[in-house]
């Protein structure tokens, strides 16, 4: 076969030859003075609006700089904020550094930010990000369930004056600074001059970042910002950054194999050869807060047993398939949050996220087996085939379960089978927190208000009273979400697998890449080869 | 010949009709909650779902839903996604690459295949026959991603002739590779079927006719055989002219070609409905009037087909 597809392509050798006239590509331009980095993106952006974008983080943190930032290590610091103080962790004043301008010239204001959250989080304008300011007060004013909303304004902000706005929550949240770091992007400042025409910012946003955007992003076409002389933070290492879109995160891969990339993701299908490709310099891998779990469909009476859960559970071989699919480039989850969060309580899931198939088929065996057929269910064509294959396997070798994997056809049907708990098995479930608390996490998870569409389990009312009780009394080291996790390893609603690492590939010319405490690379910050 | 071509026209309006129709009910009935996914794994808030749903008239009943569609269609509005991208200025983005790549892997399919199976129906059981046989098959055998990303490799990284990816350098140089290995893949079928043709032609009695008037081998196959044995190879050619147009997803993907096949794949697995429908339409659209100009054509060739 190998050879005969040979044969086939040293015709087509011949037919290229001929047509290209033998012409290789000259090298491009090293660039000697001014420093410019290629990004191979393979996110689709259908708006960069801070308050719409979901999918652009690189992007949005060079053409922004957020109020709060954590850093690799979760130390948090401030940026465009001097300050974010509360005396009860309820009412909140943010007052702003000196000298900070949007790249139209004009200041950055007290009155920008309300002004900005209030259009985010108005209702009608239907903003993507909206729910990240849900924790304002008044948020539900503007997002009525029934009918329009009789307000435009969140009154829980206030101007005080240029550089300082109040914010009352709606209930004591201690990890409010850490809230407003970097990946909440819905907290992010626009200029006056955008909400005269939001669809054509959406194209072109004005931000107060360190780089600016060029034109008006077009469909198909690469992004490109280049360096804004007047930012009053920390210098860029980079002069410009091109942002070329890609359809397929592979052919990405390829073109940084080529030199044609500077940064990319590395696809998950290249984890394991991803060595032989690269130099051990050039693969930058991070932790990330995100976390896999396998969700159980608390809807079917077949999985009322804890031990059923737990069995499943001890039957997976974490490390085997992080070696084989992952090329130990993730890690095997031992709680219900990654151990990146500041004050995690790592190993709290004890032996049942280890794998012994004796004692899994036995606890099974004690809960009095499972009836008929046993379906893992994933969405379709985002790469999680591999996983749910290998997991349907080990419980069929270990527990003696008839079980299969069924990918759905997309994002869309899963989803709204998921929500309708139309599901009869375990299912695909993960949370990549926005920021690096347990708090984001475990609220999306595991908190039945105000709503549960991601809780891959029944919603625990003692958990929801211990996240309360930590939001109010805790701090950003975050140890006071611990007993909450108690009380969930103690039910044990759902199965955490793994933890996420955010991995990238990059070209020679970079010589030091550091993520920020979400796992993404800081771009603007990239130590580049000497020339 | 205007009866004719008039009359195939007609058709052309009544399916484009009942095609449209057929598509929008198939992508609204298909299972899952396009704004619900809008927002992937992060939900967004029930009052953002529910203004999306009445911004888009998602919550309208289906034939109202229809009916708007076509009212904007008669405007030229086709619509804008679920994102509020507008579905006409995606598909004219996207067009030019999917038409230069498939035009030029068209192209190499009918040169390199009527070349193959003229070789190998003038020769027939011989070796050349034979090789050709089985090589076009052996190569459509292979998956495609398979011989994509190998190319790719060879071509682009070892020996740096082609560029990984994208269309920034132009046509021939970012189209050639993708539309070859296309065009292999197309080889086998309409390479055996210009042989089968030829050999057919070759044997029927006006050909030996014209051998006893002793007219030469070259104008023989040249002006009569090729023109009778074309008849039907030119119509499984614009089949896979359409196909093409529609069907080169992997390849697009691999070499990241942004093309139409590209969007409705995404467009499918996203739900996003005025966008299948629109670039679906099209395609049925452009397939119809292939049809047409086939008809046509291949009532000139052969003109017993014309039966108005």
């Amino acid at each position: 076969m190998r050879g005969l597809l040979k044969g086939a392509l040293a015709a087509s050798v011949l037919v290229t030859l001929v047509l290209t006239g033998c012409s290789s590509p000259g090298p491009e331009d090293a660039g000697g003075a001014p420093a410019e980095l290629v990004v191979g993106s393979t996110d689709p952006v259908p708006n960069l609006t801070p308050g719409r974008q979901s999918n652009a983080f690189g992007l949005t943190l060079s053409v922004f700089s957020p109020l709060t930032f954590l850093d690799g290590e979760g130390e948090l610091s401030y940026m465009a904020a001097e300050s974010v103080e509360s005396e009860d962790q309820t009412n909140w004043t943010i007052t702003l550094r000196d000298g900070w301008t949007f790249h139209d010239g004009t200041p950055v204001t007290a009155q920008d930010y309300v002004d900005t959250w209030n259009t985010v989080a108005y209702g009608p304008n239907a903003f993507e990000n909206s729910g990240q300011l849900s924790v304002i007060e008044g948020y539900d004013d503007l997002n009525p369930a029934e009918g329009e909303p009789t307000t435009d304004e969140l009154s829980g902000l206030e101007v005080v004056d240029d550089l300082t706005f109040t914010v009352a929550l709606e209930r004591a949240d201690s990890q409010f600074p850490i809230e407003l770091s970097q990946a909440q992007t819905a907290f992010y400042p626009m200029p006056q001059s955008a909400f005269d025409d939001l669809e054509a910012y959406g194209k072109q946003p004005i931000g107060n970042g360190p780089l600016a955007l060029t034109a008006a992003w077009t469909e198909g076409e690469p992004i490109v910002a280049e360096r804004y002389e007047d930012y009053a933070g920390e210098e860029p290492t980079v002069d410009k950054i091109t942002w070329v879109p890609y359809a397929d995160r592979l052919t990405a891969y390829t073109d940084a194999l080529a030199g044609n990339v500077d940064i990319t993701w590395l696809p998950a299908t290249r984890m394991r050869q991803v060595t032989d490709d690269f130099d051990e310099d050039n693969i930058f891998s991070f932790a990330a807060p995100g976390i896999s779990y396998l969700g159980i469909p608390y809807w079917d009476a077949r999985f009322d047993d804890i031990r059923v859960r737990q069995a499943i559970s001890m039957a997976i071989d974490r490390e085997a398939i992080n070696g084989a699919l992952f090329g130990d480039l993730n890690a095997p989850a031992t709680a219900w949050t990654p151990s990146i969060m500041p004050g995690n309580p790592d190993g709290i899931c004890g032996e049942y996220c280890e794998y012994d198939p004796e004692a899994a088929a036995a606890l099974l065996e004690e809960a009095g087996g499972f009836d008929g057929q046993l379906t893992l269910h994933f969405p379709g064509g985002a790469g999680h085939d591999d996983l749910y294959n290998a997991m349907a396997n080990s419980l069929r070798q270990n527990l003696g379960i008839d079980a299969i994997a069924k990918p759905s056809v997309g994002w869309a049907e899963f989803g709204q089978d998921r929500n309708n708990k139309v599901l009869d098995g375990p299912f695909f479930s993960r949370w990549g927190a926005l920021y690096p608390s347990q708090q984001s996490t475990l609220r999306a998870m595991f908190s039945a208000a105000p709503n549960c569409t991601n809780c891959g389990g029944e919603p625990i009312p003692a958990v929801d009273a211990a996240l309360n009780d930590a939001d109010a009394a805790g701090s950003e080291d975050g140890t006071a979400y611990a007993k909450a996790q108690e009380l969930i390893a103690e039910q044990f609603p759902i199965i955490p697998l793994f933890e996420e690492s955010y991995n990238y590939v990059t070209s020679d010319r970079i010589v030091g890449l550091k993520a920020s405490a979400v796992g993404e690379p800081i771009l603007t910050q990239v130590v580049l080869a000497e020339d | 010949m205007i009866r004719f071509v008039s009359r195939r026209l007609l058709e052309l309006v009544i399916v484009f009709f009942g095609v449209t129709f057929v598509i929008y009910c198939a992508v609204f009935v298909l299972p899952g909650d396009p704004i619900a996914a809008l927002g992937g794994e992060r939900p967004l808030p029930e009052s953002v779902q529910q203004q999306l749903r009445t911004q888009y008239g998602l919550d309208l009943p289906l034939w109202q839903q229809y009916l708007n569609y076509l009212g904007g269609l008669a405007h030229g509005d086709l619509g804008t996604t679920f994102t509020g991208q507008s579905v006409s200025e995606q598909m004219a983005s996207r067009w030019p690459t999917t038409i230069t790549l498939a035009l030029t892997a068209w192209t190499l399919t009918v040169v390199i295949s009527i070349a193959l199976g003229l070789a190998a129906g003038l020769r027939q059981g011989s070796v050349v026959d034979r090789t050709v046989l089985l090589g076009t098959i052996i190569a459509e055998s292979v998956p495609i991603f398979v011989m994509g990303i190998t190319a790719q490799y060879i071509f682009g990284i070892n020996l740096g002739w082609t560029p990984i990816a994208g269309v920034a350098d132009g046509w021939p140089r970012a189209y050639i590779l993708p539309a070859l290995i296309i065009a292999i893949y197309g080889l086998a079928g309409v390479s055996r079927l210009m042989r089968g043709s030829v050999v057919d032609t070759m044997q029927s009695d006006f050909v030996r006719t014209l051998k006893a008037k002793g007219m030469s081998r070259r104008n023989i196959v040249g002006v009569h055989v090729m023109r009778n044995a074309a008849a039907p190879v030119v119509n499984v050619l614009a089949i896979q002219l359409g196909g093409l147009l529609g069907g080169t997803v992997v390849i697009e993907a691999i070499f990241n070609l942004n093309g139409v096949g590209q969007l409705l794949y995404k467009a499918i697995q996203d739900q996003q409905g005025t966008l299948v429908v629109g670039v679906a339409t099209t395609l049925v659209f452009i397939f119809l009037i292939t049809n047409v100009i086939v008809d046509v054509v291949t009532s000139v060739l052969d003109p017993r087909i014309r039966n108005d």
